[in-house]
């Protein structure tokens, strides 16, 4: 038999090619298919998120035509349309000192709990010098009352040891 | 003049003359009939997905159902959308390999 391989002139290579192109027009329809349905059924959430931020744009606008959401934070509505009181009331517990605190007034009761204050720092010295030689190496404490940016940074990483035994000396130990 | 008796015979609604199948018809059946058909849908398929033909052909049916409205669309627009983009953007390595199997196939069912 003559080689089939001689180019596209060639019937059997036109008759693959035709083959080829049934199957892909097969696929094609597949995937015509599958997308004509995540359509119509709003499955495609990009699609539908769209139209929701459409509607809720108009919504939210609608409810607060007066003013802008900074100047009148208490009818803001959110793009959930969710609204917020000025302070936010939920009540949980500290996880310094265990106390229960109001969300709102936490970052201010963090100052003085954790010794950021100039006053808190006072009380907290002792204490802080205290608990950090008998818990070596937790890795929650950084206690120091010098509020250093490196403190906060090295804190997370639970550096063993040298952490914050002599809060004044900032060599930490580099694990 | 009397009429023939060699009347052809009343064509019967049930004996329509068959057609001659064409060639690319009887190849079709022995395609089906083999189960090479099925084969050769499963590797095109897996191909064009592994490409990413697939997804550009999603984002092309996505980005037209945006603009006509989700409702709108007919599965018929997005054929007619996807059909010649489709068809341009297959990679050569995909076509050709597909094409030698299908050729290897015709040689080895005697056409």
């Amino acid at each position: 038999m003559s080689v089939s391989n001689d180019g596209n002139s060639s019937p059997r290579s036109q008759l693959a090619s035709r083959c080829f192109e049934d199957l892909l027009d097969s696929i094609i329809v597949d995937v015509a298919s599958e997308c004509h349905r995540i359509a119509r059924l709003g499955l495609d959430r990009n699609l539908e998120e769209e139209e929701e931020e459409l509607r809720l744009s108009v919504q939210a606008r609608v409810a607060d035509p007066s003013s802008s959401s900074e100047a009148n934070s208490k009818n803001v509505v959110d793009i959930f349309g969710q609204t917020h009181p000025a302070i936010a009331d939920e009540i949980f517990e500290c996880m310094n000192c265990g106390r229960p605190i109001v969300a709102g007034r936490f970052a201010p009761h963090l100052e003085k709990c954790m010794g950021k204050g100039r006053k808190a720092r006072k009380v907290t010295r002792s204490s802080t010098i205290a608990r950090t030689r008998h818990s070596r190496g937790s890795p929650v404490s950084v206690y120091a009352p010098y509020s250093n940016a490196t403190n906060s940074n090295r804190a997370p990483n639970g550096t063993t040891g040298g952490s914050g035994e002599e809060y004044a000396d900032y060599t930490y130990g580099v694990p | 003049m009397r009429s023939s008796i060699n009347r052809p015979p009343t064509p019967d609604a049930n004996e329509e003359p068959e057609k001659e199948p064409t060639l690319q018809e009887i190849i079709n059946i022995k395609l089906i009939e083999s189960g090479e058909k099925e084969k050769l849908m499963e590797l095109l398929r897996e191909r064009l997905i592994e490409c990413g033909w697939r997804d550009e052909m999603k984002a092309i049916c996505r980005a037209y159902a945006r603009k006509k409205g989700r409702n709108n669309v007919t599965v018929d627009d997005l054929v007619h959308v996807v059909t010649p983009k489709g068809r341009a953007s297959v990679p050569d390595s995909v076509k050709a390999e597909l094409l030698q199997r299908i050729r290897s196939f015709l040689t080895s069912a005697a056409i």
